[in-house]
């Protein structure tokens, strides 16, 4: 051995005394980057509890979990993320294709805990040091997971449409279905606030799979009026859509519409499993007042559990208010025939023309059935009541489209004005507007509301087509006045209406009476709103019968009145729309099963 | 760069050709000319340094899609040369012999895309996942998720729940399953 080798390591006490080469790091902070995929954010305010980001976790790493605090409501449903950081790579797929944006990461990325369960966590409910941290990785604009365009509609042009009652949307085809259906992320928020709680997610998958019996079924599980509402329903399952956050919700509508449009009725009774049906029948009876959307639900339901329904129908025609009170445009008559006349078809018989009270009386059906359904719908109008309004040739919206549909000519006028702002409003001015056309070659008809255009309560695409169809709306006024001459309506004399509702939301009408404007017409016509029409019930039924202080019919969660073999449903009670209607007598129909079955 | 694209094209066919920045150039060449193009690039055009090479999987076509990006210190411009080679059996000419350090890169895409180099040294050897006896998971039909959830066990006492279902439960759990057409001796 040198003597080198022996030295050597002592060379390192040389250094002994003095200052230390190295520090006593790492003791500064050291942030990620400003777009680091650290530690999770959830922004509570956004998040919709869609369980997205735990349906596209590669990890398995997120579960759904109820949080303290977060209710369950339409469009949200109260469970948030949890996510296992055991799991965990921070791959940010989360974040990717959160469709509200509400899931974020901070650039954080040290925590020390001593128990590993602590690592399981929901971000934005746990206290963390991270959450408010505005560094972190967000998704930018130009990363799209989701599909957030909707397939455009294909419709007539004004041109194409304004003179006839032709069915303006042309509907999907399968092409622009299937890619429409793509979009659905299946998170079923919008189960909750159809009425119907339709299967939503379930009959767009059947659409991706090109599986359109099995989309039959599931419509018609909980609505057996498919047609009509894949036209015009209020569709506010759109509204709970979790791409409705950050664009165009998927279009259910359309896709409903799209199923039974290519299912031909003839193969209806196969693909549902009723063609047999007639071995199935219970000996009870069922009478059912109004062929409109709730009581051909019920008497779908019951059908199809063996009752024997017949319906009363004042009208020639079935359909109720949607082929009475919806103009051709939006709805053919032979789309509502087709899914009405499949329930027919189940035995369901519909005697018209009797009214109910006139031609055969409420005691009358009671006694030889063993249950009645009544869903009688809102058919009188409403007046404003305004000077003049008694004129003759002030009109209610709902009796003018009445007699539209039933083929009768009304006396249009060169100059006419509507005096509401909702969608009976828009079809009546739609339908006078093309009613104009044909007479005149020209349209002169103004539609005027309380609402400003903001909180109008008709869709906005009802105004945009209106206005395409050359009629004025001029919202944001309140009638005086019909200013009468000689006997004849001469106008509309207006003032400015300030504000509809008063802070507690009850409708209370602020007008300034200095801002006035006068609307010339020969023809007004008021559509503010419907009333039911109860004359069929007898002061006898009446006496025995609890109403609540608004003066409708009180009924139970199964849509029973205090009379036990009077159920009640549709617009009378809730809505009004068509989807209440369907909802109200799919579940009296069971109310009606479980009450037979009791007795 | 237009003069360079001309020379090139004079050599081979070239089958694209893309800028998408001043300093940021793409050119596509047949899988058996690429050796060919390197080499040129590197020995006559002064694109002396290989940045990385690196791979994509277009699994609907059947493709990988290999991308060598040059630098040229002169110019200061990024070149990138991209070839598509089949994906079934993929195999590609390994260039360590242009650029040393090439070998590095295409021991990664061997492990992480089970493209073979052959005579690149190591090539077989893990790269990242020692002991990795699945498919190539950078390759699209990887289930990473069947994967994940075969692999590591779940923590006890998790739990979650379907949006659907949990909705249902808090806001309309009386609107019960649809009516079913019922028998007389039910």
């Amino acid at each position: 051995m040198k003597l080198k080798d022996v030295l050597s390591p002592l060379r390192v006490w040389e250094r002994a005394a003095k200052k230390p080469m190295t520090i006593k790091d790492p003791i500064n902070e050291r942030p990620g980057a400003a777009n680091y995929r650290g530690f999770h954010k959830n922004d509570f305010s956004k998040c919709i509890g869609c369980g997205t980001c735990e349906e596209i976790c590669q990890n398995d790493a997120i579960d759904l979990v109820p949080v303290e605090g977060q209710e369950t409501v339409e469009g949200d449903s109260g469970l948030r993320p949890m996510i296992d950081y055991g799991r965990c790579c921070w791959c940010a797929l989360c974040v990717d294709v959160c469709p509200t944006g509400a899931l974020t990461m901070s650039n954080d990325y040290t925590w020390i805990a001593d128990n590993p369960e602590d690592y399981r966590f929901v971000p934005g409910a746990d206290k963390t040091k991270w959450q408010e941290s505005e560094k972190g990785y967000t998704r930018s604009p130009d990363i799209q997971i989701i599909d957030y365009d909707r397939v455009d509609m294909q419709e007539l042009k004004p041109e194409e449409r304004d003179k006839s009652f032709i069915e303006i949307v042309k509907g999907y085809n399968k092409e622009q279905a299937m890619k429409e259906a793509e979009r659905c992320l299946e998170c079923g928020l919008c189960i909750a606030t159809c009425p119907a709680h339709m299967d939503i997610p379930g009959y767009i998958a059947a659409i991706r799979d090109d599986d359109l019996d099995n989309a039959l079924r599931i419509l018609y599980e909980t609505n057996p009026m498919p047609e009509i509402c894949g036209r015009i329903c209020t569709h506010k399952c759109e509204t709970a859509c979790a791409l409705h956050n950050n664009g165009d919700p998927l279009a259910i509508r359309w896709l409903k519409r799209y199923i039974v449009d290519q299912v031909p009725a003839d193969k209806y009774s196969e693909i549902l499993g009723t063609d047999h049906l007639e071995d199935e029948v219970l000996n009870r009876k069922v009478a059912i007042i109004g062929a409109g959307p709730a009581g051909l639900s019920a008497a779908y339901y019951l059908a199809i559990m063996g009752y024997k329904t017949k319906v009363y129908e004042a009208l020639p025609g079935p359909g109720g208010m949607a082929r009475y009170g919806i103009p051709e445009y939006r709805l053919p008559y032979d789309q509502i025939d087709k899914d009405i006349d499949y329930i027919r078809s189940l035995g369901v018989e519909i005697q018209f023309n009797t009214r109910v009270g006139t031609d055969i009386t409420l005691e009358e059906l009671h006694s030889s059935y063993d249950a009645v359904f009544a869903g009688t719908g809102l058919h009188l109008g409403r007046s404003t009541r305004v000077p003049g309004s008694d004129n003759k040739r002030v009109y209610f919206a709902t009796d003018l489209l009445r007699e539209v549909t039933l083929g009768n000519e009304i006396d249009v006028a060169k100059n006419i004005v509507v005096i509401g702002g909702g969608n009976v409003a828009m079809d009546i001015t739609r339908t006078l507007a093309r009613l104009q056309n044909q007479k005149y070659g020209k349209v002169q008809i103004l539609t005027t509301c309380l609402e400003t255009e903001d909180i109008m309560p008709a869709d906005v695409e009802e105004i945009v087509e209106a206005r395409e169809e050359k009629a004025v709306i001029d919202p944001g006024w309140g009638p005086k006045e019909i200013e009468i001459r000689d006997g004849e309506v001469y106008g509309l004399h207006v003032v400015k209406c300030l504000s509809v509702f008063d802070e507690n939301g009850r409708f209370s009408p602020k007008f300034d009476e200095e801002q006035k404007k006068f609307f010339k017409a020969d023809m007004v016509v008021e559509s503010i709103g419907q009333g039911m029409d109860l004359s069929y019930l007898s002061e006898n039924i009446k006496s025995n019968l609890k109403f609540t202080p608004r003066g409708r019919i009180e009924v139970d969660d199964n849509f029973q009145s205090s009379l036990q073999w009077l159920f009640v449903g549709g617009d009378i009670i809730q809505g009004p729309d068509v989807i209440h209607g369907i909802a109200n007598g799919y579940i009296a129909a069971k109310g009606i099963d479980t009450y037979l079955n009791r007795k | 760069m237009e003069q360079l694209v001309k020379r090139i094209n004079g050599m081979i066919h070239l089958k694209a050709y893309n800028r998408q920045r001043d300093d940021l150039f793409f050119i596509t060449v047949e899988k058996s000319q690429l050796e060919l193009v390197l080499s040129h690039l590197k020995n006559n055009e002064g694109f002396t340094h290989l940045a990385f090479l690196q791979a994509v999987d277009f699994l609907e076509d059947s493709k990988f899609q290999l991308t060598y990006m040059l630098y040229n210190y002169d110019i200061r411009v990024n070149l990138g040369v991209k070839v598509l080679i089949g994906r079934d059996k993929a195999e590609m000419t390994s260039i360590h012999k242009l650029w040393a350090h090439a070998w590095q890169y295409q021991r990664e895409l061997h492990e992480l895309f089970g493209i073979n180099f052959p005579g690149s040294p190591r090539v077989e050897e893990s790269f990242v996942l020692e002991g990795w006896e699945e498919m190539p998971p950078m390759r699209r039909d990887f289930d990473t998720k069947e994967y994940s959830e075969r692999t590591f066990y779940q923590r006890p006492g998790r739990s979650t729940n379907d949006p659907k279902e949990y909705m249902k439960e808090k806001m309309y759990k009386n609107y019960a399953a649809s009516p079913r057409i019922r028998r007389d001796d039910e």
